[in-house]
């Protein structure tokens, strides 16, 4: 052992090509990558120093391989994560080995449309521009559970040590949900609870209409609160996989379940947004996938802008993250027309 | 590659050579198109030795199917291969072995605790990426299925999280492991 690489020359960017290239040489180069690697190591002696510390420090949690393996543990992304009740223990490896199963977490997605509040035709660009600049937030909780707001959704958290209630405002979010069956996870929305066992749901609040559909292990539903108000009988079935609950609200309460084909519940879940990854494809193909997603359309305003190619992944939601990134790296200029069309022209230049 | 000292040779004739056999069935029946099955073997050994003279490893048997799956994968690539079909989808399971499961105190070895902190400190996705990559030897493939997110993705994490890990350990010392 020596300390001679604690004088390793500390540059941010060789560091980050290194790690670049640390990891690409783990699952294996392409022919093409050889030959820039090659390239890259020659045009710096540092840069020989830093792979090797690289490829080193990516080697080294191979020792770690295996830290979790009994054929009854499940494979836990978050086997070490800081919410995990194990890790929060200070003897955090006592617990990586105890065999039960650890905190897989549980997601639920819950969608709720608020009829009045979404109009088909938004007057204002402004409003439109304000919908599309408050992105996905995410947000972390004490127990590790983790909420992912889409546009303009507000939570309300409410942590006992009994219970963990999530009241669902407006708006839609998705809840990945850190398993804990002593103190019960539950979404409250417009007065209806689901609590989730160890699952994965939709919820959708439409015109007094609230809509369960599960995609993964049980849920149960109850609606006390309102049979409170009312005095309507409503059983409250645990609804499992495939599942759909509609219940409407109101005076004729009632509750009906029926059981879902898989093509039919892609097209009801199926408005989650997706991570869409483009390689060497053209604008119009880009700017089409993205419209095909979002209420707000995006034109090609220069005929120079088609043909050009794209390499890089996008959230299908993120219309306005794509245009900042049009705008300050490829020489666009952003307008909109109205209220729901964004027109890109080239401001290099070059177009005229 | 013969292990120095009694006290390795006895590691590896009781730890490392009782899977043997079953790495190679293994090897030959996932990756019938990736060279010479011998040859990764034996560099799966020396790596394993190499690792274990220089710092404790938690799973010699984990660790060998995860590097050798690794070479194998890499060759295939790097021969342009057609890749068999289900060749990344190694059930992870083939590596678990109740068994020959680690004992607790091995894990709380000083060096492993370190590199456990590093990955706690990573941000969500990053840790994510690599605690599928490392403690439980996923491929990138699989780790992009299993989060759900794309290859290009966890590419990505993997190097923003190696990053972060080796700052984590200028700051904590580790580096003095670093040989140069």
């Amino acid at each position: 052992m020596n300390r001679s690489s604690n004088n390793f020359p500390e540059n941010p960017e060789i560091e980050r090509e290194a790690a670049n290239w640390a990891i690409r040489f783990d699952r294996g180069l392409t022919a093409e990558e050889q030959d820039a690697y090659s390239q890259w190591l020659a045009e710096d002696s540092r840069h020989r120093d830093a792979i090797a510390l690289y490829r080193w420090g990516w080697d080294e949690f191979d020792r770690l391989a295996g830290l979790q393996t009994t054929h009854h543990a499940q494979i836990d992304p978050d086997l070490l994560a800081p919410g995990n009740r194990f890790a929060r223990k200070s003897r955090l490896v006592k617990g990586l080995f105890a065999a039960i199963p650890l905190a897989a977490s549980i997601a639920i997605m819950v969608m709720v449309f608020w009829p009045d509040s979404t109009p088909k035709q938004t007057p204002f660009a402004s409003k439109a521009a304000v919908e599309l600049i408050a992105r996905i937030e995410q947000k972390i909780l004490d127990d590790g559970s983790v909420i992912e707001l889409n546009r303009g959704a507000v939570v309300e958290t409410h942590y006992t040590p009994e219970f963990r209630r999530v009241t669902l405002v407006r708006g839609e979010a998705n809840f990945e949900v850190a398993k804990d069956p002593d103190r019960p996870f539950v979404v409250n929305v417009a007065g209806v609870d689901v609590q989730a066992v160890g699952t994965q749901f939709n919820v959708r609040l439409i015109n007094d209409t609230v809509d369960v559909i599960v995609s993964e292990g049980v849920v149960s539903v109850s609606a006390k609160e309102l049979l409170r108000k009312g005095d309507v009988a409503i059983d409250e079935p645990l609804l499992e996989v495939g599942h759909r609950a509609v219940m409407k609200l109101g005076d004729t309460a009632r509750l009906d379940v029926t059981v879902l084909s898989a093509s039919e519940m892609d097209r009801e879940l199926g408005w989650q947004p997706r991570l869409m990854d483009f390689d060497d494809v053209r604008m119009t193909e880009i700017v089409a996938a993205f419209n095909r997603s979002n209420e707000v359309q995006l034109v090609l305003g220069d005929a120079s802008l088609k043909e050009m190619q794209l390499s890089y992944s996008f959230w299908s939601d993120n219309v306005e993250g794509f245009v900042r990134l049009m705008e300050s790296s490829f020489s666009m200029r952003a307008e909109w027309q109205g209220s729901s069309e964004i027109v890109l022209r080239d401001a290099s230049g070059n177009s005229l | 590659m013969p292990p120095q000292d009694s006290e390795q040779a006895r590691w590896f004739v009781e730890e490392v050579l009782p899977h043997e056999k079953e790495l190679r069935a293994w090897l030959r029946a996932r990756f019938p198109g990736a060279g010479d099955v011998d040859d990764l073997v034996q560099e799966a050994f020396t790596r394993l030795l190499k690792a274990h003279d220089s710092g404790p490893v938690v799973n010699p048997r984990a660790y060998l199917f995860v590097i050798t799956r690794n070479m194998a994968l890499n060759q295939l690539r790097h021969l342009r291969y057609e890749r068999p079909p289900n060749a990344e989808e190694v059930d992870p399971l083939s590596i678990a072995d109740d068994v020959n499961s680690p004992p607790e105190s091995i894990a709380k070895k000083e060096e492993l605790q370190q590199l456990i902190k590093a990955i706690q400190s990573l941000p969500n996705r990053c840790r994510q990426v690599m605690t599928l990559r490392k403690i439980y030897g996923l491929s990138q493939k699989e780790v992009a299925d299993r989060l759900g997110i794309s290859v290009h993705t966890v590419e990505t994490q993997g190097s923003i999280g190696l990053r972060k890990c080796i700052e984590y350990f200028r700051c904590h010392g580790y580096l003095a492991h670093f040989e140069t």
